[in-house]
């Protein structure tokens, strides 16, 4: 590598201030591997550019993709590998969610109702669904998260040890949690919808805090939503549904076919 | 100068296309797209696409005692630009042949 004659023209704006507050919050929401390879440089054009708000917005909303897809050339194999279960566990939280929804909506009307036969298939397309869900995210999460998980014990990091175990505390406390509610205020008929309003709402929220935090407004949303419709007996809800849970399905097993991708490569 | 499709414009093909001559750092990369292209590139997205095209051996990093270091278009990004120019050339042939016509017809 040579240095160039005349990289650009000189910072005009250039100050030793450095980047303000909310421009350093911005760049530490990065992957540690990004902000090593480029968090100099990006403090440098901040001072160059006089920064501003868009520009601080502008890097924090691009701090996303560069978890979810983070930059081969930087070798940050954990982080890919994060990045990969992440997504994987925040679609198949989704999945689970999205089955809760449609067995209180579908569970009164049986599989046959007259005029319908669109409610059959989306029983049948939510079981394939939920199988291949499961199995891709067996076969491609879990050997990820055990890996993942040795590493940490090994290396003895407590914290990154106590966040990949939030998979399995969350969901045992949750279905403690719920076992204990369901048997002080379930009757003969089982609980109310307003209760199992409830426990659906505390498992969304158990399952994306350890998913991702961003997509619990989304769910809670949806959740809401979809209790509005309870009792409507046409097609169109599970239409919908099926188009959300093929799509989660779909998500899911590109992500674990990227995990195993990035567990495979060593890096150069 | 800026214009209402100025988002629809490609921010890798800027990038490549504002490394074309020299190489630059990323405050003078966005000055240069900025006056000779009409486009503003954020820190954000231009470090994103630099990420983008440094992975894809697009572009590459010059040593640089500096914190702004500079980037230089590679010889695969130099290809990879000569045939989206040539592709864009030939959208921006029909398009002007097409509005000529239409606006020639429209305006009878």
């Amino acid at each position: 590598m040579t240095r160039p004659p005349s990289p650009g023209p000189p910072s005009p704006g250039a100050s030793s201030a450095g980047p303000g507050l909310l421009a350093r919050a911005a760049l530490a929401l990065y992957p540690p591997s990004w902000r090593v390879r480029y968090g100099d440089e990006v403090r440098a054009l901040l001072e160059d550019s006089g920064g501003g708000l868009a520009a601080v917005a502008s890097l924090a909303w691009r701090a996303l993709p560069a978890w979810f897809w983070p930059p081969r050339h930087l070798h940050d194999r954990p982080a890919r590998m994060r990045a990969s279960l992440g997504t994987a566990l925040m679609f198949w939280s989704m999945l689970t969610g999205l089955g809760l929804v449609f067995a209180q909506l579908t569970q009164f009307q049986g599989l046959d109702v007259p005029g319908h036969p669109e409610v059959r298939w989306a029983y049948a397309v939510f079981d394939v669904t939920l199988a291949v869900s499961v199995l891709v995210a067996g076969l491609g999460g879990l050997p990820l998260w055990l890996l993942m998980l040795r590493r940490a014990w090994r290396e003895r990091r407590r914290r990154d040890t106590v966040y990949l175990l939030l998979p399995v505390i969350a969901p045992v406390t949750y279905l403690a949690a719920l076992v204990v509610t369901v048997r002080q205020v379930g009757g003969t008929n089982g609980i109310s919808p307003w209760w199992f309003g409830v426990v659906t709402l505390a498992g969304f929220a158990a399952a994306m805090a350890v998913a991702a935090t961003a997509i619990v407004v989304a769910v809670v949303g949806l959740c809401l939503w979809a209790r509005s419709f309870a009792g409507y007996h046409h097609g169109t809800v599970p239409g919908i549904y099926l188009a959300l849970v093929v799509a989660a399905a779909t998500v899911t097993t590109a992500s674990a076919a990227r995990g195993a991708r990035a567990a495979l490569h060593t890096g150069a | 100068m800026t214009d209402r499709l100025d988002r629809w414009a490609d921010p890798p093909l800027l990038v490549l296309a504002s490394l074309a001559d020299e190489p630059k750092h990323g405050y003078a990369i966005t000055q240069d797209v900025a006056q000779t292209m009409g486009v503003r590139l954020s820190a954000g997205t231009l470090y994103a696409v630099i990420a983008r095209l440094e992975a894809r051996g697009l572009i590459e990093p010059l040593e640089s005692d500096d914190r702004r270091r500079p980037y230089r278009i590679t010889a695969a990004g130099a290809e990879a630009l000569a045939m989206q120019s040539e592709r864009m050339s030939k959208v921006a042939s029909v398009a002007r042949e097409r509005l000529s016509a239409r606006l020639g017809w429209s305006g009878a």
